[in-house]
């Protein structure tokens, strides 16, 4: 593969993915693509798929059907893809009780492949980024559940991953903090960072977003881009697909 | 690589873990006690001994026993330190962080059972410096007390991965460890009932973990005994690694 060819490749390609889970169908013949420093928003109602989109997207959950393709390679035959290139929040941020804040960043470094002064320096300056310093020594276990998304969001963007998977980044951090959650996911992008991100709430996606997959059912019922400014547009078209669907 | 990191993490919880540390300071304390017992035993017994040919040395009447008594901790201790090992990773919702990091499910497995592992083997070496800090004061049998701390640790290892096994199977690491604790006793006891028929020999002999370990208690090392531990182990760590692998299928 050429250096031209590999640029013009999406970071991310979801061809017809589907899985059931509990005995439904969770997800169902998605396709979706993602080119390095978009920031694609997946809106959906509870139980839409949103989040085994995103587990699956991370490497979390084994999709029982399609392809996934990080960089054109195939995800699936090779899981170890996802140490370096992916970076994963997933919802309410889980921890490990017992580790203090830089002890987690230091397991997630290793676990993603750094080592030494790399991952110090990684450390140091997503400590920095995201103002951690206050709770470096704390315990995971006693943070809040606004200060274990700061954690979750540090350890996702540590290894500084090529596709960013935030599955309700804002969950928890007051109006302050989702101002400055939204700035970083814009940083990011710009950097060249691919996100997608999950979200119930529509202003979420206006704000950082260049383009909005809805999912309803765990079908895809709507991709296009997002204007910033059209966001009574993008409200409506959400709750078309969501009556629509419930009237059918 | 990931299995150093997934080591390293392990090391690091159970480090922090006030269980562990509780557990370690209480049974060392009971071992302790029992160290004394049995040395103040075997020093009040000793011109008896001088006047026999061939009589049992401090081996096997201090080391020994204290090493029988280490045994009967492990079968209570282990699962309470191993239960939370992957039932906990289950319950705080953090095993998909794990295989999101492109960990195989037995790199998970081994890098926490050889975490667990090193903790059991600081235990018998704790348990072992007592008998050996008056070693240099009497003639001890060193390949009946490497028989013996070898079958200890073999039993360690295996009652470890008994319940590493075990935990891969349930969200509550209570569960895992009464399960633990259960499977371990039931194969201590499985020929109780031959040995009791006065069976000396069989299918079910073999299976008791109980012979296996006394041989190398007794000083005693073959390489059937040794493999007996090894099977177990092995298919312990398998059944665990395929349960994990089941996990990341189902979700």
């Amino acid at each position: 593969m050429t250096a031209a060819q590999a640029a013009a490749l999406p970071v991310l390609q979801l061809e017809q993915v589907a899985r059931r889970r509990a005995g439904r169908v969770a997800v169902q013949d998605l396709g979706l693509a993602l080119a390095p420093g978009q920031v694609l928003g997946l809106l959906g109602v509870n139980g839409a798929g949103k989040s085994t989109t995103l587990a699956m997207i991370a490497g979390a959950l084994r999709p029982d059907s399609g392809a996934i393709r990080l960089n054109g390679e195939d995800f699936l035959e090779q899981p170890e893809l996802a140490r370096r290139l992916i970076g994963w929040l997933p919802e309410r941020a889980p921890v490990w009780p017992e580790l203090t804040v830089t002890e987690h960043l230091d397991a997630h470094g290793r676990l993603r492949g750094l080592r030494g002064a790399e991952l110090r320096a990684a450390r140091e300056a997503i400590v920095a980024r995201l103002e951690l310093q206050p709770l470096a020594r704390r315990l995971a276990g006693a943070l809040s559940q606004g200060q274990r998304q700061r954690l979750g969001l540090a350890c996702a963007l540590l290894h500084r991953p090529a596709l960013l998977v935030l599955d309700e980044p804002a969950n928890a951090l007051d109006p302050v903090q989702v101002g400055a959650l939204r700035k970083l996911i814009r940083e990011q992008a710009k950097a060249g960072t691919a996100v997608i991100l999950s979200t119930h709430v529509l202003v979420e996606v206006t704000a950082v977003c260049d383009r909005v997959a809805i999912l309803h059912e765990g079908r895809l019922r709507y991709e296009g881009p997002v204007r910033g400014d059209d966001h009574a547009a993008l409200e409506r078209r959400f709750f078309e697909i969501a009556m629509q669907a419930r009237a059918a | 690589m990931s299995l150093a990191a997934m080591f390293r993490m392990e090391v690091r919880r159970l480090r922090v873990q006030p269980l562990a540390w509780v557990l370690l300071a209480l049974s060392l304390a009971w071992l302790g006690w029992c160290f004394t017992r049995l040395l103040g035993d075997f020093l009040a017994g000793e011109i008896k001994r001088a006047a026999l040919p061939d009589s049992p040395g401090y081996v096997d009447l201090v080391a020994v026993p204290l090493l029988g008594q280490l045994a009967q901790l492990a079968f209570l201790v282990v699962p309470l330190l191993a239960m939370s090992t992957l039932a906990g990773e289950r319950r705080n919702g953090t095993l998909p962080l794990l295989f999101a990091a492109g960990l195989p499910a037995s790199r998970i497995v081994l890098g926490k059972y050889f975490a667990l592992l090193l903790w059991l083997l600081l235990w018998l070496a704790l348990t072992l410096a007592m008998p050996l800090s008056l070693a240099h004061a009497t003639t001890p049998d060193w390949g009946k007390l490497a028989a013996a701390t070898l079958g200890m640790a073999l039993m360690l290892a295996a009652l470890a991965a008994l319940t590493v096994a075990a935990s891969a199977f349930t969200t509550h690491p209570a569960i895992a460890a009464v399960l633990g604790l259960l499977i371990g006793l039931a194969l201590w006891t499985v020929n109780l009932g031959a040995q009791m028929a006065g069976l000396n020999d069989g299918a079910i002999n073999w299976l008791a973990m109980s012979t296996h370990e006394q041989n190398l208690l007794r000083g005693l090392v073959s390489t059937a005994d040794i493999l007996w531990f090894v099977l177990l182990i092995a298919v312990c760590l398998a059944l665990a690694t395929r349960r994990l692998a089941a996990d990341k299928e189902r979700g």
